[in-house]
């Protein structure tokens, strides 16, 4: 009797606890939207701001840009005692003596891989893009998938109606181009037309934009054909008249050269920008400036990028002197010697002292002694004269990487911090690139009138025409051009000058051809067995 | 007729102890059933003793008293507290059981045994007490947290952090303090607040340590890394209540300090390295580590009242901290309420039991920031600041670098934080044998910092001339609902003990973070309430759900981005005052469950041999159907050799211990994910330098892509261990050997690209293995009336090793100028977790210029290349801990020693600081670092030339006490008072402040892999003193 009345008790407690709280263990939807795996997105002009978002990260002065611009001859970032040592990625870069585990490589592989997923999730038929949406998601997936296949050959795709388990599928080669092309011609035909000097309205996909795109990657793909099977090829005549067809469908647009050349590199309208994204333009500004050249808004530079005299060089002007008024070409910028008096277009003065904030600090290239606001010689941290020297030498004066001073290097400057020192507004494709790319398709095809071409550009540049264009006038008209705008590398393979020695590559890597592409991040080898190491890594 | 027979006769009396009547104590003639117990007023009266019975007075807790009947009518005893009898007593999961029929390895520290001294939270009351415990303070910081390892660290990217479980409530694992950044960087990393702050100390009545499977797994998946359990103090004694009171006066100073240059040792050295002296000398004399650090005086103060009344008892408590840290403006406050009721009815069959705690922590943070880049964060600062500029916050050192005066006066950090954990249960015994238990808690803390920067800061991106705030809240709430059922047999030669229970327990996260740029106002706490009061202006304005919003000058509406009942993005007007120029806002809000069945099954055989099994079923929400649940058995025996017959009498204990067991670990993994989830992301103004606009919008982002076969971490453990003691255990100890292996170590890892996140959770095929030796021994030396001597000495040896994992992951970042993306550690098959991964140094060339020892046969020794494992890691081998007690009459001394070896520290501070490359930035270094021979252009690498050994001894605590005789007769019952020392000494070789260090300092990439043993200008512990009082009346 008794037994049972316990066994009663313990029954009715365990039942009443499991009756109030046996769970299922499920997670609510209480902050997020919970799926088992991906079903489309829930809200896709959402979706396509976010991406957007992602591509903003093009300002960076690491990663993509750092492999674009510092892999060549035109940056390099000394260590400055103890400043920009960086665990060596910025030395490695320039060197060629870049490992299997670089931050700045592994970075952009995830980053432009993961805007190629964000626009196939767009593109995904359960999302539900409208047609518009679509054609933002294919000019990004392009410029995306782009990006993977330039620098590193390879390009994962992951089929977004497949488990998240399934392994991404890889392209290469002519396949990988085919895609991109896809994809490009789609987003031309879905984008808006944007007539030049709409510039508010060119920070996302334009017809424009994607044939610029569609041209660039043209004009390359005899590159990429052969990029994992030893190099060379030649390019297509069919392509180069295409470059030639899509450059004249920009012109058609409006778009043309700007007279001002440092105005292309403002938040205002011009007739030159296709495509800017909404990046930051700090990093570009503050790298290289010293930490005593600073701004009401900014409190001095980062003092790291710098760029070599050979590049500096082939601009026209004083080797020695890049003093406003000393004869140089406009595209080389200048040093002032003082700010301007406040009131200048474009400017403010938050410091009320009459002149114009940040107007003391040049454009393009400063070289030599700096000015602050009222004239006097800046002094860098020791307080010895602030002078960016030619050469990059240590304590001992012999030519180094390392151990070097606060003022060594040239700076390279192209937005000016008087016109806001973090503007929003990173020119990513501008019309004067697309000329030097008809010119490039001309010449390599023997079609049209290249010199001709070119010198439509030196014209407005303020510089004599040439009398009769070949390859290497057109890689330093590229070079002059469009220096720190992260076309460099792309250029230096495609006129086979990538493998050449320049000051402080290292010793053995020159014509090391295995430095065309960067490795493969390691832990993506062992995700995903499609894809294979680059030759030589 | 009636010689010879004793005669019955009535007695009564009054049992009292040293505080006064004991009610409830019981009264039996031995050998009979005869028996009572004391009234409300400790009053008995026993009918039918007769002469020579033995009267048997007896108290939990008391020793027990015999009495030899003669005859008398009145027999009044006093009870002495049985130390010994409590020692013996351990807390076990769901349970208690003795030290001598503990199966597994448990280890137990009692409240006279404590720390003394300003103890902030409950860990440090048995810091060192315990052999394989290891209990690192991190920080000076008050109310910093502490990382507890017990045996080791096993897991990686999880928590390594024990359970603790406070009056059977498991706690959760993370924090509870909101954290703010002011808007400075994104991931700052100032400490974070100690999850045990809300507990008063003063409360703390036993700490149990479970340190292997067979104690642990009754906690299951929540068992690997150790169990912690807290038992609050309970009303035990004195009728009419018993006043206690105690109060601290404590002084703390920062013991040592770097040896900086002079100003004119400053500009000799500028001019010595080439640099134009008079150019850099602002003119002023300032030893700027006297402008941070201070000396401060703290205080504590508790009020207690208990009182046992026969069939219940209640203990209440006040209590008040205000402890003050050794750096200007880092402070932590605490206002604790607790009340502990137990109560018996229906003939001692029901009992019911309520404990709550309620407190509120105030905590003000200097701006101290780990992943602090080339200009340092207060510290790092006032360690290298030009020492000819003048303490004037107005004046700007150039080259982008802080003016310490300038930085401390312009930034604010104040966490307020209250908690409430209540708990009640309810016991029947339905039969002798059978009980069973319903335990209901609830725990909630809510938490708000408000952080700000004014705009009058120098030389800040984002910050200077703008001004920056952070407003976070974070709310924690945690419910449990558990029952047992207990069955109790005693068998002729055998006892059984058998528990089984349910337990529901779900974790509520929410909150919200918001971050603000441009104020009107450079009052710090005009800048917090300009952000909070638009914060709630915002909210208000915004009717229906909504996962963000934001506004900022550049744009004309309030943006409000929402979730639910569909994802849209909605423009409002802004009609509520703009205290601030832009602002943004992101709520969370999630919830996690956890069910678990357990079992325990206890055999004792003829006292002598003890099994123990247990098992526990482990359901999460944060696994997919397919592992939701987890499976944690265990199994223990014990062997009590010394009550073997062929044992001798040398032995006065001697047991060994053989237990096993998986318990399991999924700390450190978020929410939801498993599964795929789509959120609107981050937005940051933090990203935006200059701070007042924002242009990208920012969408609907997937946060998470699923992954459906995440699993538990599991943790194989063996144990093996002899206790052993002599001469009645005069003399005692014991030893334990053990191996931890944990599988499926739970990382984050790059997916295959293109994936939507570059790191996802996984369980990688990776293990981490302990493997180690625990030893104690105490030994009373003298043990007369007057005199007590003891000792107890406890070490413990560890061995780390990661096993089985293809590949390698970088940790440990090193932050500083030029140290971008540097880093120390390497996660490596093979080597120790935190093991050191860096270039070699060998020494500076003829120019002064660094060399390295040259790894990859190139014939050029780069710090980059020819990075290697140098043996190193972050880990002590050893930890070690020496107790000193004595006493004397009235008076008593207690020392306490802690050493760690085998170990070594990274000095980030040296390498980011201390060289002679910083003179060329007009910064401060120290006497050493200029005579190190070093080139002022020489760059500075990661290598071995910063790895220093941390092997340390410390005087960790160290008192003196004197109970002031007392008649007995006043109002005061008892008075004690006592000094206290705190990290009186440390002997060391570590060239930085304290070896005994680890600086989170950051993120070096999204495996986010923590690391150990960094040093980047740590919170220096201080030395601190401390008077006391207590009273009793």
């Amino acid at each position: 009797m008794k037994r049972r009345q316990v066994k009663f008790y313990v029954m009715t407690l365990l039942s009443v606890v499991g009756l109030s709280s046996c769970t299922d263990l499920e997670i609510e939807e209480s902050d997020s939207f919970i799926d088992e795996g991906f079903q489309g997105l829930e809200n896709t002009a959402s979706a396509v701001n976010q991406m957007y978002s992602g591509v903003s990260r093009l300002g960076d002065q690491a990663n993509i840009y750092a492999l674009r611009e510092v892999t060549s001859d035109a940056l390099l970032i000394p260590t400055r005692g103890a400043d920009w040592g960086d665990n060596g990625r910025w030395r490695k870069l320039h060197q060629h003596e870049w490992g299997l585990e670089e931050q700045d490589i592994i970075t952009p592989f995830d980053n432009w891989n993961a805007s190629q997923l964000a626009a196939s999730q767009i593109l995904d038929e359960r999302s539900g893009a409208t047609p518009g949406e679509a054609a933002d998601a294919y000019f990004i997936r392009a410029y995306s998938m782009w990006s993977i296949l330039d620098l590193f050959g390879q390009v994962p795709i992951r089929d977004t109606q497949l488990p998240t388990t399934a392994i991404p599928e890889v392209f290469t080669g002519a396949a990988a181009v085919d895609l991109i092309i896809a994809d490009l011609d789609a987003a031309i035909l879905g984008l808006p037309a944007v007539a030049a000097g709409n510039t508010d309205a060119m920070n996302r996909g334009t017809q424009a934009a994607a044939r610029f795109l569609k041209a660039k990657v043209l004009l390359n793909r005899h590159i990429y054909d052969a990029q994992l099977t030893g190099g060379g090829g030649t390019p297509a005549a069919a392509d180069m008249a295409e470059v030639i067809s899509l450059v004249d469908a920009i012109a058609a647009e409006g778009y043309a050269l700007e007279a001002d050349y440092f105005n292309i590199f403002r938040n205002t309208s011009d007739t030159e920008t296709i495509w800017w994204t909404e990046s930051g333009v700090g990093n570009r500004i503050w790298n290289g400036l010293h930490y005593n050249l600073t701004t009401p808004e900014q409190a001095g530079g980062w003092n790291g990028f710098s760029t070599l005299a050979e590049y500096f060089d082939m601009f026209e002007g004083d080797p020695n002197s890049n003093l406003e008024g000393s004869g140089q070409e406009e595209r080389r910028g200048f040093v002032p010697t003082e700010g301007v008096a406040a009131g200048a277009e474009g400017t403010v003065d938050d410091d009320n002292d009459g002149i114009a904030d940040g107007s003391n600090i040049g454009f393009g290239f400063l070289l030599g002694q700096q000015y602050g606001p009222d004239g006097t010689a800046l002094e860098d941290r020791q307080g010895g004269p602030l002078s960016f020297s030619r050469e990059f030498v240590d304590g001992d004066g012999a030519p180094n990487l390392i151990n070097n001073s606060e003022v060594t290097g040239i700076r390279v400057i192209k937005y000016n911090p008087r016109f806001g020192g973090f503007t929003n507004h990173s020119i990513q494709f501008r019309y004067a690139d697309a000329l030097l790319m008809k010119a490039e398709a001309e010449l390599r095809s023997g079609t049209g009138n290249a010199t001709a071409t070119i010198n439509e550009l030196r014209t407005v540049r303020g510089v004599a025409p040439i009398g009769d264009l070949d390859e290497a006038e057109l890689l330093e008209e590229r070079g002059k051009e469009l220096f720190v705008e992260g076309w460099r590398r792309n250029d230096m393979i495609r006129f086979g000058q990538y493998l050449r020695q320049w000051e402080f590559k290292g010793d053995t890597e020159t014509a090391n051809d295995t430095r065309l592409l960067f490795p493969i991040p390691l832990p993506q080898l062992l995700a995903n067995p499609n894809l294979q190491q680059n030759p030589g890594y | 007729m009636c010689f010879g027979v004793a005669k019955a006769q009535t007695v009564s009396g009054t049992v009292s102890d040293s505080n006064g009547p004991l009610p409830g104590a019981s009264v039996v003639i031995k050998g009979t059933s005869n028996g009572t117990q004391t009234d409300f007023d400790g009053n008995y009266t026993l009918n039918n003793v007769t002469d020579g019975s033995v009267m048997v007075f007896s108290y939990i807790g008391y020793a027990t008293q015999e009495v030899s009947y003669t005859g008398q009518t009145t027999l009044d005893v006093t009870l002495q507290e049985d130390a010994q009898a409590l020692d013996e007593v351990v807390i076990i999961g769901y349970g208690q059981t003795t030290v001598k029929d503990a199966t597994g390895s448990v280890a137990s520290v009692t409240s006279e045994d404590f720390n003394g001294g300003v103890i902030a939270s409950p860990e440090q009351l048995i810091q060192g007490k315990t052999a394989g415990v290891n209990i690192a303070q991190n920080s000076g910081e008050p109310g910093a947290g502490i990382s507890v390892n017990i045996r080791g660290a096993n897991s990686v990217r999880a928590n390594n952090n024990p359970l603790f479980v406070v009056d059977g409530v498991p706690l959760f694992g993370q924090n509870t303090d909101a954290t703010g950044t002011s808007g400075r960087d994104n991931d700052a990393t100032s400490a974070t607040g100690n999850p045990l702050n809300f507990l008063n100390p003063n409360d703390i009545e036993s700490i149990s340590i479970l340190k292997d499977a067979s104690a642990t797994a009754i906690y299951g998946s929540r068992g690997a890394n150790g169990v912690v359990i807290i038992t609050t103090k309970t009303g035990k004694a004195g009728s009419g209540g018993v006043f206690e009171f105690s109060s601290n006066l404590s002084i703390s100073s920062h013991n040592r300090q770097f040896e900086l240059l002079k100003p004119n040792q400053f500009l000799d050295a500028i001019t010595a390295s080439g640099g134009n002296a008079a150019n850099v000398d602002f003119g002023g004399g300032t030893d700027w580590q006297e402008v941070i650090f201070r000396t401060t005086t703290s205080t504590t103060q508790n009020l207690a009242y208990s009182q046992n009344y026969g069939s219940g008892n209640i203990r209440a408590t006040l209590g008040y901290q205000k402890q003050f840290g050794v750096i200007e403006k880092s402070d932590f406050e605490r206002i604790s309420g607790r009340v502990n009721w137990n109560q018996r009815f229906l003939d001692d069959k029901l009992k019911l039991g309520i404990q709550g705690t309620l407190s509120r922590t105030n905590r003000s943070q200097p701006p101290l920031q780990g992943n602090a880049g080339f200009a340092g964060d207060i510290l790092g600062a006032a360690y290298s600041a030009n020492p000819t500029i003048p303490n004037n916050p107005n004046i700007d050192p150039g080259g982008g670098l802080l003016n310490p005066r300038n930085y401390l006066d312009g930034a604010q950090n104040i966490t307020n934080t209250n908690r409430a954990l209540i708990n009640a249960s309810l016991e029947y015994e339905f039969t002798p044998e059978l009980s069973a238990k319903v335990n209901l808690g609830y725990d909630k803390s809510d938490s708000e910092n408000v952080s700000v920067l004014s705009s009058n800061i120098i030389n800040i991106d984002g910050v200077s001339n703008v001004g920056a705030g952070t407003f976070n809240t974070l709310e924690r709430e945690n419910q449990l609902l558990e029952a047992t059922v207990n069955y109790r047999k005693e068998f002729e030669n055998s006892n059984l003990d058998v528990l089984v229970g349910y337990a529901y327990q779900d974790f509520r996260n929410f909150g919200f973070n918001s971050a603000a740029r441009g104020f009107n106002t450079t009052d710090l706490n005009g800048m917090g309430g300009a952000l909070t009061s638009t914060v709630n202006a915002a909210q208000n304005a915004i009717s229906g759900s909504f996962q963000q919003f934001y506004y900022a000058p550049n744009r004309d509406d309030l943006t409000v981005n929402r979730l639910f009942p569909n994802a849209e993005t909605t423009n409002q007007d802004i009609n509520f005052a703009r205290g601030v120029q832009a602002l943004v806002f992101d709520n969370f809000d999630n919830t996690d469950e956890l069910q678990s069945f357990f079992g325990r099954i206890n055999y004792t055989l003829s006292n002598k041999y003890i099994f123990t099994a247990t098992m526990r079923a482990d359901g999460s929400s944060r696994f997919g159907p397919e592992n939701q649940y987890g499976y944690f058995p265990s199994g223990a025996f014990a062997w009590q050799i010394g009550e073997e017959d062929f044992i001798g009498d040398g032995f006065s204990t001697l047991k060994l211990r053989l237990s096993g067991g998986i318990t399991g670990n999924q700390d450190g993994l978020g929410f939801g994910q498993f599964v795929a989830r789509q959120r609107y992301s981050q937005i940051n103004l933090g990203t935006i330098q200059n701070g007042v606009t924002i242009d990208n919008e920012n969408g609907l982002a997937i946060i998470a892509t699923d992954q459906p076969d995440l699993r538990w971490e599991e943790t194989t453990d063996f144990n093996i261990g002899i206790d052993f003691g002599f001469n009645n255990d005069r003399l005692s100890g014991s030893i334990d050997f053990y191996r931890r292996d944990t599988q499926d170590i739970l990382l984050q890892t790059p997916p295959a690209a293109p994936s939507t996140n570059p790191f996802q959770f996984g369980n990688v095929d990776a293990s981490v293995i302990n493997q180690g030796v625990e030893f104690a021994l105490n030994y009373d030396f003298i043990q007369s009336e007057d005199t007590t001597f003891g000792a107890s000495f406890n070490i413990a040896y560890n061995e780390n090793e990661i096993n089985d994992f293809a590949g390698s992951i970088n940790l440990g970042p090193v932050n500083g100028p030029g140290l971008t993306g540097a880093f120390a550690q390497r996660f490596e098959a093979g080597v120790p977790l935190f093991s050191y991964y860096m270039a070699i140094f060998d020494g500076f060339d003829g120019d002064g210029n660094p060399t390295y020892v040259d790894i990859d046969g190139n014939g050029v020794g780069d710090p980059d290349a020819d990075k290697t494992f140098v043996d190193e890691d972050g880990l002590p081998d050893i930890t070690t801990g020496l107790n000193l007690n004595f006493s004397h009459k009235n008076w008593d001394v207690n020392v306490f020693l802690a050493g760690q070896f085998g170990f070594s520290v990274y000095n980030n501070t040296a390498n980011a600081l201390f060289n002679a490359g910083q003179l060329n930035t007009s910064r401060n270094i120290t006497v050493d670092a200029l005579n190190a021979g070093e080139n002022p252009s020489a760059s500075t690498a990661v290598s071995t030339r910063f790895l220093e050994s941390g092997d340390f001894v410390r005087l960790q605590n160290a008192s003196i006490g004197y109970n002031v005789p007392l008649s007995g007769d006043g109002t005061l019952k008892s008075l004690r008072l006592s000094v206290t020392g705190q990290n009186l000494f440390l002997i060391t070789d570590y060239s930085g402040i304290d070896p005994e260090v680890t600086v989170n300092t950051g993120q070096l990439n999204q495996a986010a892999l923590p690391s150990r043993g960094i040093d980047w200008t740590s919170f220096p512990n201080p030395r601190t003193i401390t008077f006391g009082l207590n009273a009793t009346f």
